[in-house]
């Protein structure tokens, strides 16, 4: 393949030069938030002025260890910080959820700061908080005993690189349709009439509670219609006083009306979506509006029949929305920007599917919304697409041609087919199926009656192949952290080996549900999220909350990380030692215990001689699919106590990195260091055989196990890609993808001059995104190991 | 320096003649997956070992002898000298120098390339079953499927080998997966004859039309490739014909012209003409091979000369594309 030379800045997929001034000034004043003095959704806290309180909870965010240096830090400093909010009369009297529903009702009716930016049509800025969990004292010494315990766990757990578990807020498709049509009115009223059929009086209390939030959302909106008419007065110019005035009347009546008007609907939407972040007081992660295409496309299409708007306005207003989601990112202002979590904030949309009857379901909004995700270049929200057999030839077409022409493709792909399988063998309803939407980055539910804890626990599949190694051990540190399974130096068979290389990971997999059904009852038992539990369905019904396993499904996933290092190590032992026995395990524990220091010649050996997953190569990949298999298997046998079932996926968000330095050399020729492999994708440098080979072996593990879905991301150079011939054989390569492959496919479409030039120029290369592990990223905004690890990936592909 | 073309063209062709053993056995060079350059879709290229010709600019230079040969990649050897021991005629030495492979004696048999750990030896040439070559085409089924592409016999010289192309293209096309021949055109009639049938489209080059110059240039007459870009065309089966644009050997606007005016008059079936631009990555596979390269130093064309090249070629009368690196954009590399 030919040398390339780096795309210059220009060339890159940068903002459209042709938006609407408005929307370029808006899209502008959030990029640059050093010069926003006046506006930032930094973090909020508040507090009920009690010396026990909390605002900030350490099992929430069990997920991002790099915190947990700074867990005991915000626990007790953000309360300090903290904006005391007055408590009506009897506060204290009702149960912890009614107390969590009256201080979010007063919070965002009288103390969440009401600001509308200059020119925005849609109205809603600050939401970012850390609000009380409104704990009484007994409630709160229980919780902070727990609380210290759990912080014990994830510190073992996460120090020696077995991974890490946490009660992850967000992550899940709250049901805004149902908000949208029956207006928080109706819902009101539905739990009302919920109320006087409710048999207990937990019941009726938890309802008064959703009831509370709803009529706080609805105050919030209020407030906003309030500063629109101020500033409607103040205004001289009539065009943005006559917007003003309209944002005034939509307020009014959105959303505790249901919107009539595509207008009253983004903002209606808007207004309800970005309070559930301000509720979980977590910024962004996961919350995901689903299939927006297809639930607001009645407000569109009527509004274009009526002759009320035409597709320019339309656009336009969609722009406007389009911005608000990347506020979230303010969260993280003063702690700085490293390490790739500043970009995972994944709000996800999705786009395009099939419908009940299977026949495709994109819209004239599908196409409108592509040309917004080209022409803002934003992070949020992060855009997926659904694919399948009959998606349209020309929607294929564009979405390709996206992809070509955008260096980290606008968006993940989503395979229909084969993402509902997993879903059809998680035994969801097969009447649902149809209407499936990934949450966060690529993890696939329902729509609205679904939570099912993506992200929540996250094991390190090559810690098992090292503590089958070493009995059991830690091998840096010796620690204990698996059971004896013997001296495998004295194994006679594969079959021996496997038996204990079972014995470790089984043993894993039970200290994290072990682990999680501890964290699960933390947060279920003390921080109740009562406005999201009115958005989730299933909730008001059972009288359960939606951090206790009060919607229609509750699931947990477990997400494999380092899939392909470990495949990988098995089938290298497999082959080499009991195979051909040309490896001796004496020779290859010593190795793996030095670090191949002095053994360079045998890790050549594991390198070059033992199959690789990635490859098309059915000896490697049958190694692969039996550990997949396996571990997926077995955690669905599995439940809380809660009643939430475990189920699998596959996305290592930057653990694959992180755990790296813990976990000790592998098998397949790695030192302790040199990355894991990330989500489904091979170890770096091992697929040797192409895109369609990767994707042959990714489709040969039966994943239908996996009903979470898997993040595989492939990288194509930019000149593979040039002209539309070539943009057509990407169209066709997806097409069959969707035959063959996963549930899920991003695509990086960079070249390793770029990234480097765009590594020494940031500021030239503000733009540049990039695809990490399951979202995507602006490439200098990321962690300096991070962008070297995407120049490595790139630079092996031909 | 060279040789003279006729002793090279005998040479390689005696090589492989061994290989094609009833078809039996072919032998490749490399089987190329998610391969969009040889045709329409996606495609599995498989290149076979042994041409009849010695372009001066071929960039699979380790395509033209039909024999074995080793490349040894000095970033990859860790001086193991596993080598050494598994060679059963002496034909390695490694010194500081790098290695040194005595290419008379060594018969590719492929003993040291077992015993390397690191994948740093490697032999070029590998004998296969039209059955086990099919097996492995045939996995990327569902990318041919869905974006009309298949299999594509290229090298080398495909028609040195027909037996085993033919059996290849027969197992192909009874599965379902269209079939495309990439030939030279320096053929034998009746490899030809035998090979058209089964291939749903024919790729075939044309480099020079001036017959001195083509046979001092690809070491063959220029007579038995126009012959045999007749009985392509003939067999009625869609054609592109691919021109390497090498600075000072083919780039001419008369040559280009020249061979517009064949494909106009003579090609009728031809729907594409892919003009190719010099690519210059290839000069390490020469070293690796001990061959000399010819071309070092010499530029890669400009993109405006690439552009008036295919204007010319508009006269053929077919599509006309042209791709590759030029001068313009690897400026500085």
């Amino acid at each position: 393949m030919a040398h390339s030379k780096a795309l210059a800045a220009e060339e890159l997929w940068n903002p459209s030069t042709e938006l609407p001034p408005r929307v370029a000034r808006l899209r502008d004043e959030y990029v640059n938030i050093d010069e926003r003095d006046y506006f930032r959704n930094e973090i909020m806290p508040f507090t009920t002025g009690t010396p026990w309180d909390t605002v900030w909870s350490p099992a929430l965010w069990g997920v991002v260890p790099d915190l947990i240096p700074f867990y005991k830090a915000f626990v007790e400093t953000l309360p300090l910080a903290a904006t005391r909010v007055d408590l009506p009369e009897g506060f204290w009297d009702g149960p912890q959820v009614v107390r969590v529903a009256t201080f979010f009702h007063e919070v965002v009716s009288k103390y969440l700061p009401v600001q509308i930016l200059d020119g925005e049509l849609i109205v809603g800025a600050q939401f970012n908080t850390a609000l009380s969990r409104a704990q009484n004292k007994t409630e709160a010494k229980e919780w902070r005993k727990r609380t210290a315990k759990w912080m014990k766990g994830i510190e073992e757990l996460n120090s020696h690189g077995m991974g890490n578990a946490g009660a992850t807020p967000g992550h899940l498709i709250p049901d805004y349709p149902r908000a949208l049509k029956m207006g928080l009115r109706g819902m009101v009223e539905y739990f009302q009439d919920l109320k006087s059929e409710a048999s207990s009086e937990e019941h009726i209390q938890f309802l008064d509670a959703l009831i509370i939030c709803c009529e706080g959302a609805r105050e919030l909106a209020a407030r906003y219609a309030h500063e629109a008419r101020r500033l409607a007065v103040e205004y001289e110019e009539a065009g943005r006083k006559a917007e003003l005035v309209e944002i005034a009347r939509i307020c009014e009546k959105v959303p505790w009306e249901p919107p009539e008007t595509f207008h009253e609907a983004l903002q209606s939407l808007w207004f309800v979506h970005m309070l559930v972040m301000t509720q979980e007081s977590y910024p962004g992660p996961g919350v995901s509006p689903g299939r927006i295409d297809q639930y607001l496309f009645p407000y569109y299409e009527k509004d274009i029949l009526e002759g009320r708007l035409d597709r320019g306005q339309a656009k336009e207003l969609l722009e406007c929305f389009w911005i608000k989601p990347n506020y979230a990112y303010d969260y993280i202002y003063r702690v700085g920007r490293t390490r790739g979590i500043t970009s995972g904030y994944g709000q996800l949309i999705t786009v395009g599917g099939h419908g009940p009857d299977g026949e495709d379901v994109s819209n004239d909004l599908t196409w409108l919304m592509l040309d917004v995700i080209e022409e803002m270049n934003l992070l949020e929200p992060k855009p997926n697409v659904r694919l399948h057999g009959k998606t349209p030839d020309d929607l294929l077409k564009r979405v390709a041609e996206m992809i070509a022409n955008a260096q980290g493709a606008p968006f993940l792909l989503n395979f229909d087919e084969n993402s509902e399988a997993a879903l059809r063998w998680q035994g969801l309803p097969e009447g649902d199926l149809w209407d499936y939407a990934p949450v966060g980055c690529l993890e696939n539910t329902l729509q609205g009656n679904d939570r099912s804890g993506t992200v929540d626990v996250n094991i390190n599949l090559a810690k098992a192949v090292e503590l089958t190694l070493f009995d059991g051990k830690d091998q840096a540190t010796g620690d204990r952290l698996g059971p004896r399974t013997g001296d495998v130096r004295k194994f006679k068979s594969w079959e021996q080996f496997c038996a204990a290389f079972e014995t470790q990971l089984m043993a894993m997999l039970e200290r994290f549900m072990e682990f999680y059904n501890y964290t699960d009852a933390l947060r279920g038992g003390f921080e109740p999220t009562p406005y999201l539990s009115a958005l989730v369905d299933g909730c008001a019904e059972s009288g359960k909350d939606v951090t206790n396993a009060g919607p229609e499904h509750n699931y947990v996933t477990v997400e494999g990380v380092a899939f392909a290092t470990a495949a990988d190590s098995l089938a290298a032992i497999k082959k080499l030692v009991y195979q051909d026995g040309t490896v001796s395990m004496s020779e290859l524990v010593e190795a793996v215990g030095e670090n191949y220091e002095g053994h360079e010649k045998l890790r050549q050996t594991l390198l070059n001689k033992a199959p690789k997953y990635g490859n098309d190569d059915d000896d490697a990949d049958a190694v692969a699919r039996y550990l997949s298999r396996l571990w997926t298997e077995e955690v669905f046998k599995h439940k809380t106590p809660s009643g939430r079932r475990y189920r699998a996926g596959y996305l290592s968000w930057n653990y694959w990195i992180a755990y790296a330095p813990t976990t000790a050399a592998t098998p397949d020729g790695r030192r302790r260091g040199t990355y894991l492999s990330n989500g489904l994708c091979p170890v770096d440098g091992a697929d040797r055989h192409g895109p369609t080979a990767v994707a042959l072996s990714v489709g040969k593990l039966g994943l239908e196990s996996v009903p979470n879905g898997d993040s595989h991301t492939i990288s194509f150079n930019p000149s593979m890609l040039s002209g539309t011939e070539r943009v057509d054989k990407l169209a066709a390569y997806l097409r069959a993808y969707g035959e063959k492959g996963g549930t899920a496919l991003q695509i990086n479409v960079v070249d390793p001059e770029t990234l480097k030039c765009a590594q020494e120029n940031p500021s030239d290369y503000a733009n540049l995104l990039v695809r990490v592990t399951g979202y995507n990223a602006y490439f200098v905004m990321l962690g300096k190991e991070i962008q070297d690890e995407i120049i490595a990936r790139e630079s092996h592909k031909l | 320096m060279r040789s003279s073309p006729e002793s090279r063209t005998s040479s390689n062709v005696s090589d492989s003649a061994g290989a094609d053993n009833g078809g039996r056995t072919g032998r490749i060079f490399n089987i190329q997956r998610f391969s969009i350059e040889d045709g329409p879709g996606i495609r599995t290229t498989v290149f076979m070992k042994g041409c009849p010709l010695s372009c001066v600019w071929c960039h699979n230079p380790e395509g033209i002898a039909g024999r074995k040969q080793l490349m040894w990649f000095d970033v990859r050897c860790i001086g193991a000298r596993d080598c050494l021991k598994a060679c059963p005629v002496g034909a390695l030495e490694l010194s500081s120098d790098g290695m040194k492979i005595d290419r008379e004696a060594c018969d590719g048999c492929g003993l040291c390339q077992a015993a390397c750990p690191a994948g740093a030896i490697e032999v070029v040439g590998r004998d296969i079953t039209a059955q086990a070559a099919f097996e492995e085409v045939a996995r990327d089924e569902a990318f041919y499927r869905n974006s009309g592409g298949g299999l594509t016999v290229s090298g080398g010289e495909p028609t040195m080998q027909p037996a085993f192309v033919a059996e290849l293209m027969r197992l192909c096309r009874d599965a379902g997966i269209p079939t495309a021949l990439d030939t030279c055109g320096y053929c034998a009639g009746d490899a030809l004859e035998r090979l058209l049938p089964l291939s749903d489209m024919v790729l075939v080059d044309l480099k020079v039309m001036d017959e001195a110059r083509h046979l001092e240039l690809t070491g063959v007459d220029l007579a038995t490739v126009l012959a045999s870009a007749r009985t392509i065309a003939a067999a009625g089966k869609p054609v592109w014909v691919r021109t390497p644009v090498i600075g000072g050997r083919t780039d001419s606007e008369e040559n280009i012209a020249a061979i517009a005016e064949f494909i106009r008059s003579e090609m009728q079936p031809v729907v594409r003409w892919d003009l190719l631009a010099f690519n210059n990555t290839c000069g390490s596979k020469y070293a690796r091979l001990d061959m000399p390269w010819e071309l070092e130093g010499t530029g890669l064309i400009e993109k405006q000369h690439m552009e008036a090249l295919a204007a010319v070629a508009g006269s053929a009368g077919c599509e006309v594309h042209w791709a590759g690196v030029t001068a313009r954009e690897s400026d500085g590399d």
